[in-house]
């Protein structure tokens, strides 16, 4: 318990931090700003990971808890939506496909396997 | 009727509402996978905000304090990032090439194809952030001033789409190896995605996870550039 509350109480500073910067003119949101804070401690070693293991996983599990009211918030604007469905629909459809396969696809390529690039540079210097 | 009302409109009663509902999405979701939480969660709110005829602004002032909480949960994503950038060392720069890369696509084609296919501003934007992990979706949504609403229904759609088909198109187009698999999928489809490569492999969930939060840095940092070109 001492534990869970030692680490929400860290990662909530660290998100005021995030924000109080954002509201001083940086241009990253807060909570990424709060991200980057955080990781950097953690590389650092100014912040152990098993301190804010537990806090930090406990967050994560139930973040879709966290995004249900603004969720709800679609039924005011669903008259607006329904209009731009077309739009709002193949855009979605296109930018998923287009994201999935280069991604993957470059993936495959920069990641291959270290022997076959020891190969492929040894046929080039042959 | 009376009752309805007071249930929606009292800060305290809505958020036990909310977790409820929440409650119930999880166990749906446990018995039958394909159910998105997110839907069956809202579900019941919505329909009782219309049956009992009451404003979306009055059930939000329990609601707001949730989505206070997203800035906490950002900063938390910190930790599965640190995590599996520990395993994944050697192959941390290529793998954040390939983010960086599938990032500009993400925003340049969702935006794009809105864009020609008419649609105003603010729904253009609200499709830019796409791919990336809801709670920093919202704000870059909000950043660009677009529909942080209409920004949470398309995170989750593109999720939903990734843990439905990605590993099939992937497969379709040669991508099998499992470092490869994982940073598509948490490009493309954040956390949904991520979550369901987990019973696949534990390597595609950990390149996963990490791809995901590095999405997210990526596209905030790309979308506050943006935010200064459209002022």
């Amino acid at each position: 318990m001492f534990d869970l509350l030692r680490g929400l109480a860290i990662i909530v500073a660290v998100s005021l931090a995030g924000g109080w910067l954002h509201a001083h003119g940086a241009p990253i949101p807060g909570g990424v700003l709060g991200l980057l804070l955080f990781y950097g401690a953690m590389v650092t070693g100014v912040l152990k990971l098993r301190w804010v293991d537990r806090a930090a996983n406990l967050l994560l599990r139930h973040m879709v808890l966290l995004f249900v009211p603004l969720t709800v918030g679609l039924i005011e604007i669903g008259p607006v939506l329904s209009r731009q469905a077309v739009a709002i629909v193949v855009s979605l459809i296109v930018s998923f496909l287009a994201v999935l396969l280069t991604t993957g696809l470059l993936a495959r390529w920069l990641l291959r396997p270290v022997e076959t690039r020891a190969t492929e540079t040894a046929e080039v210097s042959r | 009727m009376k009752y309805l009302s007071f249930l929606l409109s009292n800060p305290l009663c809505s958020l036990v509402l909310t977790v409820v509902c929440y409650g119930l999405a999880v166990k749906l979701h446990q018995r039958w996978r394909w159910i998105p939480p997110i839907v069956v969660a809202c579900l019941p709110i919505a329909a009782l905000l219309l049956v009992a005829h009451q404003p979306y602004a009055v059930y939000n002032r329990g609601g707001s304090l949730l989505t206070w909480c997203l800035g906490p949960a950002t900063v938390a994503l910190a930790v599965p990032m640190y995590r599996n950038g520990l395993v994944l060392r050697s192959s941390l720069p290529r793998l954040a090439l390939i983010v960086f890369i599938g990032v500009v696509v993400a925003m340049a084609t969702a935006g794009g194809t809105a864009w020609l296919l008419g649609a105003p501003f603010p729904v253009v934007m609200s499709t830019v952030p796409k791919s990336v992990t809801t709670p920093i979706a919202i704000e870059v949504c909000r950043q660009l001033h677009g529909i942080p609403q209409l920004t949470i229904a398309l995170v989750v759609l593109a999720g939903v789409f990734g843990a439905t088909f990605g590993p099939f198109l992937l497969g379709l187009f040669g991508v099998w190896e499992d470092r490869a698999v994982g940073v598509a999928m948490g490009i493309s489809s954040h956390g949904i995605g991520t979550a369901s490569l987990v019973r696949r492999s534990e390597m595609q969930a950990t390149v996963s996870s990490w791809a995901m939060a590095a999405t997210g840095v990526f596209t905030s940092l790309l979308g506050a550039l943006l935010s200064v070109f459209l002022r």
